[in-house]
């Protein structure tokens, strides 16, 4: 089977099942998915869905049941760091280490020279806005910094592929705006595939060139939505009011069903 | 591309806020190390006029004037034996630190293993050590062996199960982070879980200098021919107080230090904790 | 299973490794497994030290008596110190500070001002079950959420009743918790003292036992004190859950 040349990600009819204390839970059911060089493909849907099982999967850290992930025409079989670059929803940095020592963290994995990794890692705080935190303790950092931290650990990899779980998920809404629109400044200038997970309908639209809908559990893809609109985007434009009603509404329904569910297991 | 307008903005307030909190705070600690110091003048002058007005037998507990005086004729012994007791628990002490943390870190990652022992590190943890002490001393004589074998044991279980706690406890986020960064499994150990698990640690061994030191002196109390818990059982017996108080006040004044150094190191090399 | 299974195994093992090798090198002060039950039945039938019951009974007597002054002292302490900030703030230091000298340090001191009898014992044992006491009072108050003491004052509770229905709930997990490992060193503490020289309990049979090189008597006589140790940390251990159900 031939595949168009500029896809990067092939999902190929991926299932995933977990045993749980309740008996087995199916969190991904055959979900395929194909992602161009240079996207920003949002994955969004109700908790449960397993987005982040895919995401995890793409990462090398989840093994599917069935089916396959092809990163560049070769399959996944293990965390990847020359390709894929992960970031979490719990920054994850480790406490002992400075802003600077985090972000060389990969590099140092890789056994990239002691010079060559801080010179890299100190260029990107810059961009980063953490220049004047170089020595800092994480415990010394706001949370948005702390995510920041984790992004350029990420970046300082220069992978082709960015994986993101919801990175600004713990933080307050105005943070989440700001690292949003930072974000989007970063990819533009790098040019990455950003693989992005989030519950946020407003930083689906105004960040990504695709928003794909996944139902609840079991998680499929209910639909995708491509988006190519300019940036960085007239979020109260016509169209973006009606791309967010006709999102919502999908999502809307697979929320619903989630909770609907969650109140059936709960009883 | 300028950085984000809000980078500059960080934790902290603004300098003078800064400056004047931490004088106060250097009153208020200033003041309570004087009150401190206060009592224990208090409590000092009251025991030598209590001693000096017979309200208290001399024979069993002497003024501290007596005790300072004492201090002065064996001052000398004293600190040899002092000398004796420390080298045989930091003998001790360096053995209990290598095992320890070394079952600690086998223990706390196998998680097999740990299963299957768990239990019997508990139970034995259990048993008052002392029980087995005159077992030690009739297999190893006396002198300097069973006190560092001793104080080897009082110290090893302590340590043990803080760093085998403190490997199992290692933040799961860091271990998937550094995994998917594709670490090795030894660089997880050696770049995540070691890093880690240093203040628990630290912690260890500071409450294992304490344990060690116990374990040496009671061995040299029960069967010893020299060391400060020999020479002090033997000054107890001879009713020699005023010296028995001095040397009691020296080696509590050597166990404070050393503990107090090993707080400082502590927070010196643990102060990403906050 | 397969875990219970592997225990067996490696206890098996060791005892067969211990009779052997004791037996090898020499019986007498190994010790090999074998000869303990005999020795225990010995011990138990009164046969070996006949006055057994006697010196368990001076032990008990002195860990209990031990025990109730390390309470009352640890409770008034740690009330004290935990209330009344000042206090706290000048004396836990000085406290904290005493945590760190070995407390056999304090022993001789003791056997020259109360003799070998049970006085030092008990002294020792408050001693040892002082500080547990104290320093959990201390951290039980340290962690009473302030959310909750504001609430009580804001429905206008004075502080006996704050005390009462906030403060001693909030903190009895870690008292019970404190008051356990109190009781367990205070039971080190007056066996340590027994060991180290005493004319009755059963530290000084154990002395006895090995000063006359009776070593299978004296293995049967640990074997008994560890019976002791146990059951009392049990009584400690249904006391505890039983605090904790009356708590919630």
């Amino acid at each position: 089977m031939t595949v168009p040349s500029s896809t990067l990600i092939l999902v190929e009819d991926v299932s995933k099942r977990y045993l749980t204390s309740s008996g087995p839970v199916s969190a991904l059911d055959d979900v395929s998915l194909r992602v161009d060089a240079g996207e920003f493909c949002t994955l969004i849907g109700p908790s449960g869905c397993g987005k982040s099982t895919l995401l995890g999967m793409i990462g090398g850290l989840v093994t599917p049941d069935r089916g396959r992930i092809l990163i560049d025409d070769r399959p996944v079989s293990g965390p990847d760091p020359r390709r894929v670059a992960p970031v979490f929803q719990d920054a994850g940095l480790f406490p002992w280490r400075t802003t600077v020592e985090n972000v060389e963290f990969g590099l140092e994995l890789q056994g990239v020279s002691r010079e060559r990794r801080r010179q890299v890692a100190t260029e990107l705080l810059g961009p980063l806005g953490l220049s004047a935190f170089a020595a800092k303790y994480p415990r010394e950092l706001s949370g948005g910094m702390r995510q920041r931290v984790a992004i350029g650990r990420a970046l300082a990899l220069d992978t082709k592929i960015l994986l993101m779980d919801e990175p600004f998920g713990a933080l307050d809404e105005q943070t989440r705006v700001l690292m949003g629109e930072w974000l989007l400044d970063i990819w533009r200038r790098t040019r990455k595939t950003v693989i992005f997970v989030t519950h946020s309908l407003h930083e689906a639209l105004a960040l990504s060139t695709r928003v794909v809908v996944m139902t609840a559990r079991p998680g499929r893809i209910k639909s995708i939505l491509p988006l190519s609109l300019p940036y960085p985007r007239e979020m109260e434009s016509p169209e973006l009011v009606t791309l967010r009603a006709k999102l919502w509404g999908e999502i809307r329904e697979e929320s619903l069903r989630a909770m609907g569910e969650q109140a059936r297991t709960a009883s | 591309m300028p950085s984000p307008a809000w980078s500059s903005a960080g934790r902290g307030g603004g300098r003078n806020d800064g400056a004047a909190r931490a004088q106060r705070r250097l009153v208020k600690r200033a003041r309570i190390v004087g009150l401190q110091l206060v009592s224990i003048l208090v409590a000092l002058v009251a025991w030598e006029v209590a001693a000096r007005g017979g309200w208290v037998d001399p024979l069993f507990v002497p003024a501290p004037s007596a005790v300072v005086a004492a201090f002065g004729r064996i001052g000398a012994a004293a600190l040899r034996a002092l000398g004796d007791t420390l080298v045989k628990a930091g003998i001790a002490y360096g053995i209990a630190v290598v095992l320890g943390v070394g079952a600690g870190l086998a223990l706390g990652s196998a998680r097999r293993l740990r299963d299957v022992l768990n239990p019997f590190v508990i139970g034995v943890y259990g048993i008052p050590k002392i029980l087995v002490l005159p077992w030690i001393v009739l297999l190893l004589g006396f002198g300097a062996a069973p006190a560092i074998v001793y104080g080897t044991i009082q110290a090893f279980f302590p340590i043990l199960l803080i760093v085998m706690g403190s490997v199992r406890d290692v933040d799961a986020t860091l271990l998937t982070v550094a995994r998917s960064y594709g670490a090795r499994p030894w660089q997880l150990y050696w770049k995540v879980i070691l890093p880690a698990i240093v203040p628990a640690v630290l912690a260890g061994m500071r409450l294992g200098i304490v344990f060690c030191l116990l374990g040496v002196l009671i061995v040299e109390m029960f069967a010893g021919v020299r060391g400060m818990g020999y020479v002090m059982g033997s000054l107890a017996n001879g009713f020699r107080a005023a010296e028995l108080f001095a040397v009691t006040g020296l080696v509590s004044a050597a166990s404070i230090a050393i503990v107090l150094t090993l707080d400082v190191l502590n927070d010196r090399l643990a102060h990403w904790r906050g | 299973m397969r875990v219970l299974a592997a225990r067996v195994v490696i206890v098996v093992a060791l005892l067969v490794v211990w009779e052997l090798a004791a037996r090898a090198w020499n019986p007498l002060l190994a010790v090999p497994p074998s000869v303990v039950p005999p020795a225990l039945i010995d011990l138990l039938m009164l046969r070996s030290y006949p006055d057994l019951p006697r010196h368990l009974l001076v032990t008990v007597r002195e860990i209990a008596v031990a025990y109730v002054l390390a309470v009352a002292a640890g409770l008034g302490c740690g009330f004290a110190l935990g209330l009344y900030r000042t206090l706290g703030r000048v004396y836990a230091p000085i406290l904290a500070a005493l945590y760190a000298v070995p407390a056999v340090v304090w022993y001789p001191s003791l056997m020259l001002f109360f003799g070998l009898d049970s006085a030092s014992k008990i002294a020792f044992g408050f001693l040892l079950g002082f500080f547990p006491i104290t320093l959990a009072v201390l951290a039980g108050i340290r962690q009473v959420s302030g959310g909750l003491l504001t609430v009580a004052r804001a429905f206008g509770a004075g502080p006996v009743t704050t005390f009462r229905l906030v403060m001693v709930p909030s903190m009895l997990f870690t008292l019970v918790g404190g008051l356990r490992a109190g009781l367990a060193l205070t039971v080190i503490g007056v066996i340590v003292g027994e060991v180290l020289g005493s004319k009755a309990g059963v530290g000084a049979l154990i002395n006895h036992a090995y000063g006359l090189l009776r070593t299978t008597d004296y293995v049967a006589l640990v074997l008994v004190t560890l019976a002791l140790v146990v059951t009392s940390d049990a009584l400690a251990s249904v006391v505890e859950r039983r605090a904790r159900r009356w708590a919630e």
